[in-house]
């Protein structure tokens, strides 16, 4: 060993030194459990989606038992047992033929052979009406933007009639149409999903669902007993293909606390990316995972001038 | 002496013995006449007169003339006290008799004790009388001590570890003020004493208790060789970091925000560089540093887990030095002097780092998220500057200031093949942050026993960051079309102006009394994002991905006033008290919060070197750092309590014994800590994509209030003296948190919950000139919150599909174990006036990969495969350093 050795082992081992390695660890295991997702509102059916959890590693589709036994009890009562349905999309879902009520205590008990039951109860809270929303058509801009379309923004109001002491769980959506006058006739594009501003307070109180086409806002949204919501709604359109916004869809939901928590701690679980701090799920389903819960809801339409 | 003692007792003259006849009473009045008499002659007179026994020494009235004396009907005791007037002495009577003592006068001894070298005050010193009452004081942080002792000839003894012992011979005949000046004995190997005596509690005072000892600072192994106050403050037990220094001091399970880390008396927000990898305090400044873990003092507030109290040098008032040292990641260059010799000093102290030739190795290397652009870049910097000037005996001024920071950035570049065309993202991140610190503190030595202490503070914490985005597409035909274009600037800031007072008295060598006042102006800005658009009208992409990023000019103002007062009581030479009261008022927004702490430790030293104690504190917080990763990372913003937002409070009980004799201890404290209200941020997903910078607009209504617990048994066993020292600190523990949002509102593990944690620490001397360290760590694995199942949600309406991943718990999976070696060594020569050091040393020598962060990939579909990500592998080190 001459002189240089230290110094050069020295070097190569750090050289050979890394900051991320690939390790296999033993992930707390839990046994396949039947998923129940349904959420319901008044006057509809039962819907419930019925599939089964996997592995975090196992990166198939996740798979729909063909046989399960879905039954709706009212009061602890049985109500229905629900029908296979498979839509025009072959996505598999089991429905009541009875329908819900606000504010009635129901439950859900399914059975899948080879698992074990997951039962999970629910309601449908009372709905808290907003007042009228109007738009101010003196308060509508339109903004040119670079790639020829025009955004227009105005501002919405929405005022809850009586808010509720507690268990403020509400939850918005916008929809607009836009027309398409060419001459030859008007073509609609319905239902388009409506983009939205506010200050900031506002959006960093707004869950924007990935899960759900829905707004979740944060029960402390209404502290200091604040009873509107203030957001600006934005719609790009392209004048120079005769396109034109014509209505406002704002879908205004009362969700039970189920529903709230449920969405909440899926926004709240991060992406899964370093350092992020990921809450647990909130899970309703006893022997099972997933969440049965009511919300009631109502569409106001405004015409846009 | 004993000769002079001996006189005293042997001569007493039993005057007129003879006369102690049938009279049983004491004379109402008297008629006494004595020409040119002296006392004792009166005296005598006067005895033979009333047949009253008067006992007394002749020695008493040395120092009394010759007097004439004509009293008629006079009152007995007033004759009396006309003829011994001349006199310190004072009288018993009983029956027919009158006994008089020697009334002996008690004076104070105070004063500074200093280096007698630089003209450092010197803290920590002990200042005893040697009598049999064993009289002592100890100096406090600025060097001051004050004892009250019998008047006459003193023999005092001053000591402090690393100084040679002074012995002083006064004769008090009157209030003394002295400065002892104390000479480095550089004989003495660099051991650490923890407590200069054994069972005296007096010399065991609450200020020298807490030292870190930083004499083994320096001959420790660290990161690149740099001395690091707070990795030294890692190695007490019941003190937790994040991996590797990561994330801040975890004090008995509080927070990392909860710890008050003053720097020359003034609050630092950000006492780390490097993420907490390195801290602040550059090593050549320091002159000694305190910690408490909890247990602190009432003038102590503002913070509910711990002090770390940091005091820098003053400067050499006699002779200009310098020192330089050249580290693998770090350069330091220090210089002081005195401006007018013995009246004026300047300490200037600079530190830089050239850490981006590392970071870009490593980054490539490691593949990690942040780092991997192609041009990252880091490097942090320090700079302190001390001045002195002594007005007088009895006041001091000081100035000193605090420069420093982190500069980070990151450049990006990524082409994307496209079909029509190609893509291209450009990336700028520039971000730096930083403490800006100023102290104007005057030292009054008031009276004889009261010392005053008065600073004016600022203390600056500031965060910036620059984000810079341009995407660009590039179609085939040659046109181009900008996808977005924009810059996001993002500031935090933190800043105080403030005023404090402190006294401390001593009104006799059983008790001490300190108090004083502080007031607090803070400013907040909490987390202003703005953005810039640079193309008027951008394109949609870019204005759907600033939807969530608007402005917030939020700024905050918040008053802060607080008073203590700290007894500290010595009833017996074996008993200690030490008691205080802390009284606070927080306003902000209309909004005020008061509390009355109290604090209390009773403490006993026995017999044999035992000791036990037991003591209760209580905290509160008005301020509080919340942020995006809840691991004290430095956007994470500085918030006060307003009404939505109530104070952090925390009550700690702790119980201990231990044991110090002939260079060896051990002790074992058990802790039991509530905090009845634990803050947390609610955060969003949006400050994952913008390098940290989260827009902190609501962020009152983003934080969740909830409660905590921590209890646990910490053990230390170390040797002090000798040639081989070290220590063991063990610590078994368990902390949880509970919010209502969090994990569905039942009870987790703290994120830095470690069952176990031990350190070991040995010093060798192998030569009078080098020393051999070894330090070994092990800590259970910090808890995370991992997930082994996923599903599905689909709602049956709906078309989106989304993986929901199971995270069960919260935080309900450990990562592996925490351990590493750490190998040093310290080679000291001197040559002329120069002396030299030489720190070689390897940093987790058998490179262990203690994993940081672990990320599932569940991706790849192979089961239980995951990316851990290691901080610190194994680094050597080596720091030359060169004093003259």
């Amino acid at each position: 060993m001459n002189r240089r050795t230290p110094p050069i082992l020295l070097l190569l081992a750090m050289l050979f030194a890394q900051c991320a390695r690939e390790v296999f660890i033993d992930l707390p295991e839990e046994p396949t459990r039947i998923v129940v997702i349904s959420h319901f509102s008044p006057g509809q059916p039962f819907k419930v989606r019925v599939s089964l959890s996997q592995p975090l590693y196992d990166l198939r589709d996740p798979i729909v038992p063909d046989k399960a036994d879905v039954t709706v009890a009212q009061e602890g009562v049985f109500l229905d047992k629900l029908f296979r349905v498979r839509d025009d999309f072959g996505n598999v879902f089991w429905e009541s033929r009875d329908l819900a009520e606000t504010g009635v205590p129901y439950s859900v008990a399914v059975r899948v052979s080879g698992y074990p039951n997951a039962d999970a109860a629910g309601f449908i809270p009372v709905f808290s009406a907003l007042k009228p929303i109007q738009i101010d058509p003196a308060s509508i801009t339109e903004t040119p933007l670079n790639d020829g379309r025009l955004l227009m923004t105005f501002p919405l109001q929405l005022q809850v009639e009586n808010l509720p002491a507690d268990k403020r769980y509400f939850a918005f959506y916008l929809r607009h149409d836009i027309e398409v006058n060419d001459g030859t006739g008007i073509t609609t594009y319905e239902g388009i999903s409506t983009n939205y501003s506010a200050d900031g307070r506002t959006l960093s109180l707004l869950h924007d669902l990935e899960a759900e086409p829905l707004v979740l806002i944060n029960e402390k949204f209404w502290s200091d007993n604040r009873d509107s919501l203030v957001i600006n709604a934005r719609i790009a359109y392209n004048p120079a293909e005769h396109e034109k916004p014509r209505r406002l869809f704002v879908e205004w939901r009362t969700l039970s606390e189920d529903f709230y928590k449920y969405h909440l701690s899926l926004d709240r679980q991060g992406s899964n990316l370093p350092l992020s701090d990921p809450d647990a799920v909130y899970n309703n389903v006893s022997g099972g995972y997933g969440n049965f819960s009511g919300y009631s809801v109502r569409v106001d339409m405004l015409e846009l001038p | 002496m004993v000769a002079r003692v001996k006189a005293l007792f042997i001569f007493p003259l039993l005057c007129a013995a003879h006369f102690a006849v049938a009279q049983q009473t004491l004379p109402q009045t008297v008629d006494f006449e004595c020409e040119n008499c002296l006392p004792t002659e009166a005296l005598v007179k006067l005895s033979r007169q009333t047949g009253v026994n008067i006992v007394f020494g002749d020695r008493f009235f040395g120092q009394c003339e010759r007097m004439d004396i004509r009293e008629r009907g006079t009152p007995f005791f007033t004759v009396l006290e006309k003829i011994t007037a001349c006199a310190k002495v004072s009288y018993k009577a009983s029956g027919n008799q009158v006994v008089f003592f020697r009334k002996i006068s008690k004076y104070t001894l105070s004063g500074y004790v200093q280096d007698a070298e630089t003209g450092e005050r010197l803290m920590g010193a002990s200042v005893r009388a040697n009598s049999d009452k064993g009289v002592g004081a100890v100096s406090n942080e600025f060097g001051f001590f004050s004892l009250r002792l019998d008047e006459g000839e003193q023999k005092i003894t001053v000591a402090l570890i690393g100084y040679r012992g002074q012995t002083l011979h006064l004769l008090l005949a009157g209030d003394r003020f002295a400065t002892v000046k104390m000479r480095p004995n550089i004989s003495l190997p660099e051991v650490v004493i923890s407590n200069l005596s054994g069972t005296d509690s007096r010399l065991q005072s609450v200020e020298s208790q807490q030292n870190l000892p930083l004499s083994e600072m320096r001959q420790l192994p660290m990161p690149g060789g740099e001395a690091d106050l707070l990795r030294l403050a890692a190695l007490q037990p019941g003190i937790q970091t994040g991996v590797d220094g990561v994330g801040g001091l975890h004090v008995r399970g509080g927070n990392a925000d909860q710890n008050l880390i003053l720097l020359d008396d003034v609050p630092v927000y950000n006492p780390g560089h490097a993420l907490g990898l390195f801290s602040i305090f550059n090593p050549a400044m320091v002159s000694n540093a305190r910690m408490w873990k909890g247990d602190f003092p009432a003038r102590y507030g503002g913070r509910a887990s711990s002090v770390v109290d940091v005091r820098t040098r003053d400067g050499d008032l006699q002779h200009y030095r310098a020192a330089a040292s050249v580290g693998l990641f770090a350069s330091s260059l220090t210089a002081e002097g005195p401006i007018v010799r013995d009246r004026s000093a300047f300490l200037v102290s600079g530190r830089i780092t050239y850490l981006e030739p590392w970071i870009r190795f490593f980054s490539k290397r490691g593949d990690l998220v942040n780092f991997s652009g192609d041009n990252a870049g880091y490097r942090f910097y320090d700079l302190n500057a001390k001045l002195n000037y002594v007005f007088s005996e009895r006041n001091r001024l000081y100035f000193s200031g605090y420069f420093g920071g982190d500069v980070f950035q990151n450049d990006f570049e990524q082409l994307i093949i496209d079909p029509e065309g190609l893509q291209a993202d450009r990336y700028r991140l520039n971000t730096d942050w930083g403490n800006h610190i100023a102290a104007l503190r005057w030292n009054n030595v008031t009276s004889k026993n009261l010392f005053a202490n008065t600073t004016l503070r600022y203390s600056r914490f500031t965060y910036q960051s620059r984000l810079g985005l341009d995407s660009r597409f590039y179609y085939a035909n040659g046109r181009e079309t900008a996808l977005a274009d924009y810059g996001l600037l993002y500031q935090t800031f933190i800043r105080d102006w403030s005023g404090k007072t402190d006294f401390t008295y001593y009104p006799d060598d059983l008790l001490t009394l300190r108090w004083g006042g502080s007031f607090t102006l803070h400013d907040f800005r909490p987390g202003a994002i703005s953005a810039n658009f640079l193309q008027p009208g951008q394109s949609p992409i870019s204005i759907d991905s600033l939807a969530n990023l608007l402005d917030n000019n939020e700024k905050l103002g918040a008053d802060e006033a607080e008073a203590y007062i700290d007894v500290e009581l010595h009833p017996t030479k074996n008993w200690r008290i030490e008691a205080g009261m802390n009284a606070s008022a927080f306003s902000v927004r209309n909004t005020n919060y008061r509390a009355l702490l109290p604090r209390f430790r009773l403490h006993h030293s026995g017999a044999r070197g035992w000791s036990q104690w037991v003591g209760f504190h209580r905290m509160a917080q008005y301020l509080h750092q919340i942020g995006s990763f809840n691991i004290s990372l430095p956007f994470e913003l500085w918030v006060p309590s307003t009404r939505k937002v109530p104070p952090e409070e925390v009550r700690q009980i702790t119980a201990g014994i231990g044991w110090q004799r002939r260079g060896w201890g051990w002790q074992v404290e058990g802790y039991y800590k509530n905090l009845d209200r634990a803050l947390t941020f609610l955060t969003t997903n949006d400050a994952l994509v913008t390098g940290g910078a989260e827009d902190a607009s609501g962020w009152e209504d983003r934080i969740a209030v909830g409660r905590g617990e921590s209890k646990g048994v910490e053990i230390t066993l170390e040797k002090t003296s000798g040639l081989t020292t070290g220590s063991i600190a063990y610590t078994l523990s368990n902390t949880t948190r509970q919010f209502p949002e969090i994990n569905s509102g039942n009870v987790f593990p703290f994120r830095y919950d470690r069952l176990h944690d031990l350190k070991i620490t040995l010093n060798q001397r192998l030569a009078r000139w080098l020393d051999a360290s070894v330090v070994w760590a092990f800590a259970t694995g910090n808890p995370i919150t991992l997930a082994g199942v996923k599903y599905t949600h689909q709602s049956p309406e709906s078309d989106i599909k989304r993986e929901v991943v199971v995270f069960t718990e919260v935080n309900g999976y450990r990562l592996p174990s925490y351990h590493r070696l750490d190998l040093g060594l310290n080679a000291r020569f001197a040559s002329g006036r120069f002396s030299h050091g030489i720190n070689l040393g390897v940093y987790n020598a058998y490179n262990r990969y203690n994993p940081f962060y672990l990320y599932v990939d569940s991706r790849s579909g192979v089961q239980g495969r995951a990316i851990q990500y290691t901080l610190l592998p194994l680094l050597p080190s080596f720091r030359y350093e060169i004093k003259f």
